[in-house]
This record gives C-alpha cells, structure tokens and sequence, in this order.
C-alpha cells in the first residue's frame, strides 16, 4: 500500500523555489546594463561555443543563466516565436515585452505544474527604435517577471554584483567603461576575469536591420584597456 | 501563438521550414485558381573573383502590372536570390528564404554554406510547382565562404537544383539573353566584363521579349545589377547601371537596332 503525505502548499513552494535557487546558485552570472547608445550583456563564460547570450530578433537578445540545457530550449523558442510572429505580421509587430510574458508564464507553469521547476533565470534585452523604449526583462525561475531601468544582474550572486555595479555607475556610460564596470562587478575585489572567459555582446545600431553583436576575445580585450 | 517549445524527440532543428509545417503555417499553397503577374529575365554570370546578377524590372500579366519590381534580392550578407514566373509565390519565396537563412545562423549561432542554402530551396520549390498552377524558379548565386570562388545555382520545375560554373538565366526572356551570354562567355572574365555581358545580355532579351522590361529612359527605372564577391552582396547604384545601358542603346542606334556584327 503506497502512503500519501500531506504537505502544505507553502512547504511545496519553499521547496521547489530552494532546489531552483540551488540550480541557478551553481552557474556563473551575467550583468546586462544600458549604455550610451546601446544595450551590453556580459556573461563570465569559460567556454567559447556554449554560449549563454544569443541574438532573438532585429533589436532583442536573449540571456541565461542556470542549466544549459533548460535555457537553451527557452531561447531557441525565443527565436521560432519571434521569427514567425515577424513573418506572419510584419518585423515592427515583434516586441520583447511579448516574449517576456511568454517566458514568464511558461517558468510559472513549470514551477507550479512541472516534475521540477526550470532551473534557469531569462534575461530579455530590446533596443529602442521610434516606437518602443529600451529595455531590460528578467524573468525569474518562478516566473516573476520584472522591468530594470538602468541593469540588471542574473544568477546566483546576483546581489552581491549587483550591489557592486550600482556602486559603480549612476549614470548612463560608454561602452568601455559600462563593460569595465560590469566585469569588476562579477570578478569582486579578489579576482581578475580575462577576455578568454567572456562573453560579451551588445545591441547597438550600426545602420543595418540588426543591432545583435557578438565582441571578439581581441576587441574586449582592446575595451578593457 | 504561443511559445513553441518542442521537446528533444520533436524538434524542428533550426529549418524554419520544418518548424513551419509542424506549427501549422505552412507557406506552400495547395491550390490556386487565378493567373497573376509573372516576373521575367534575370541572369547570373560567373566572374574571376565572384558572380555579376542582372535583373530587369518588369512584372507582366495581361498588361504590364509593375515596372519597378524587385527580381533580385540579398538573401543574406554573401547570397543573392533572383525569382522568375508568378510574382506572388517569387516574393514568398524570396522573403521566407530570407528569413530562413538568418533563422538558422540565430538558431546555430553559424552560417549555412552557400550549398547548403541551394539545396534547402529544392523541396521547398518542388512543393510549390508540384501543387500549384502558381509556379516559381528562382536563381542562387553567392560567394563561396569556404571555397572562396563566386557559385552559381539554378533550379529545374521540379525543384532539382544545378551548379552552373559559367553562366544562368531564368524567365521568359531566357533564350535572349542566354544566347548573348553564349557568344559572350569565357572562363576569366573580370568584374567590369562580367558586367558589361551581362547588361548585354538583358538588353536582347528586353528587345526580343514583350514581358521583359529592358532600360526605362523615359522614367529613369533600369535594370537592377548586383555583384557578389568576397564584400558581400552590393546592388550598383541606378545612375552608374542607367549609364551603361544608355552606352548600349547609343551604339544600338547607330546600328540600327542590331548589334552590327559584333558583340555590343
């Protein structure tokens, strides 16, 4: 005979919502912040070809942190959704803000509804064009979705970073110096992150269709200084 | 539509093809009842260094619908995709193409070869001619990244797909140009020769065939021409093609119309 236990809903949640914080906390974070005139995303990533940031749409990124394999599929839904939705109406009618919710509702379903809450935290980037704002998305592994203004930090030491960050920059920056300011906030006071170990990438006009831009070890390195 | 999420058994891949058909919008019609415009020549020339594309601008039903239709297009940075016969399925086939190669290289986060790109076109063509009255044959030409040499493609209605290493035309006004490219032709020709054959080579088929729409003085719409070599795709600008036509049509005058026993 199979007994069943009685568990609270609150006890189920605080579970679930500590083995996904567990999952996210073993992963490294990323720091993605507006800058004067763009959108810049940095992950410390040891690995040139797993990546964890990658191009959704003309003017939206897509980031992730927590297990691979999880955000992975997350992003290349990112992609179908987007590309179909442009295909179907017409490129302007795709917005971030739409896919954004898109994520929020599936990793709120997921963590109620699913064998195991995802264990990932979604960071959705678009670049302002005349008709909508820049902004910046993060979607939580329960599905809490919020709007940061200026940055926003993903992972597991996210409040430590972020913390750092904010230290650093309250104004809008270059370039050079936000992705400065961004890799001391994920390397702390002890450690130094080499090029090798980053991956960055903005989304910034350059006169074409697409913003998405994927920096080389050499020109990090050049922005580092 | 909602996220489309697919578990590992399932999925797609990152052919927005595949994804199409699973999701239920599949481009590809079944059937239609009506005639509609048909687009006409555009010729491909394979050159030392990459391949010049020549377009007219002309889309023809019963009457000349357009005059300023696009024929040829950048598919992506290294890749330019022509279409001939009905304007309605050419236009798709062009903007899903489009969409199709940059979905990939955001999916796998690399290009598809330039032969890759050819032989995903194949069944997508195949499905349309086999099942529509609507047909379409496009024209792929590109630079080669890998082998680094200009490539050229070109699709039977069935949708078998053929490397052409010297030159290709589709449209109507085909037979034209293509024998002007025959006569015209050699294994080393360079950019500005290329460019002048092929010029040459639309200027016949425009001249000979009625749904072909040869240089437009009168409104200033010429011929679109484009190169494709290591920098990319790049359309020339209207005033430089506008340029060499009226040369053409200077030295056709004083000939009377005929070429006067030599290739110009």
């Amino acid at each position: 005979m199979t007994n069943y236990f009685y568990v609270s809903p609150e006890q189920l949640i605080k579970d679930r919502a500590e083995f996904a914080q567990k999952g996210i906390a073993r992963g490294r974070s990323i720091v993605a912040a507006i800058y004067d005139p763009g959108v810049l995303m940095v992950a410390e990533n040891p690995s040139a070809s797993l990546n964890k940031i990658s191009e959704i749409y003309d003017r939206i990124a897509f980031a992730g942190v927590g297990k691979y394999n999880e955000f992975d599929r997350l992003r290349e839904a990112g992609i179908r959704w987007a590309d179909s939705t442009g295909f179907t109406y017409s490129r302007e009618d795709v917005d971030a803000r739409a896919l954004a919710n898109y994520y929020a509702q599936h990793l709120g379903d997921m963590f109620t509804e699913g064998q195991k809450p995802l264990e990932v935290e979604i960071l959705v980037a678009q670049l302002a064009n005349k008709v909508r704002p820049t902004k910046l998305y993060r979607v939580a592994y329960e599905g809490t979705i919020s709007d940061e203004p200026r940055f926003a930090v993903l992972g597991g030491d996210a409040d430590t970073i972020k913390e750092r960050f904010a230290l650093s920059e309250d104004s809008l920056q270059s370039l050079a110096t936000t992705l400065h300011n961004a890799v001391a906030a994920l390397a702390g006071p002890d450690r130094v992150i080499t090029a090798e170990d980053l991956e960055v990438c903005i989304l910034e006009d350059r006169g074409s269709r697409r913003t998405f831009e994927r920096l080389s070890d050499s020109r990090v390195s050049e922005l580092l200084g | 539509m909602g996220l489309p999420l697919f578990s590992a058994h399932g999925d797609p891949g990152p052919s927005f093809w595949h994804f199409a058909q699973m999701s239920g919008f599949d481009p590809v019609p079944r059937e239609y009842p009506h005639e509609t415009p048909h687009a006409t020549t555009v010729i491909a020339v394979r050159y030392v260094g990459g391949v010049v594309m020549v377009g007219d601008r002309q889309a023809t039903g019963n009457y000349i619908a357009s005059r300023d239709v696009r024929k040829i297009e950048r598919a992506d940075r290294y890749t330019g995709l022509a279409i001939s016969g009905s304007a309605a399925r050419g236009i798709e086939l062009l903007k899903f193409a489009q969409l199709s190669f940059e979905h990939y290289e955001k999916m796998t986060d690399s290009s598809l070869s330039l032969e890759g790109k050819a032989n995903y076109l194949s069944p997508i063509i195949q499905r349309n001619n086999l099942s529509s009255p609507l047909g379409v044959l496009p024209l792929l030409a590109g630079w080669d990244e890998s082998n680094l040499q200009g490539r050229i493609f070109e699709y039977d209605g069935a949708g078998g797909c053929y490397e052409r290493l010297d030159f290709a035309t589709i449209g109507s006004g085909s037979p034209f140009a293509d024998g002007t490219l025959r006569l015209g032709f050699r294994d080393n020709l360079d950019r500005e020769e290329a460019l002048e054959l092929g010029a040459l080579a639309l200027y016949e088929a425009g001249d000979n065939d009625p749904s072909t729409g040869g240089p437009d003085f009168v409104r200033e719409i010429f011929p679109m021409m484009v190169t494709l070599n290591d920098e990319g795709f790049q359309e020339l600008p209207s005033a430089e093609v506008g340029e060499r036509f009226r040369a053409i049509n200077v030295r056709r005058t004083e000939s009377r119309g005929v070429a006067g026993g030599s290739l110009r």
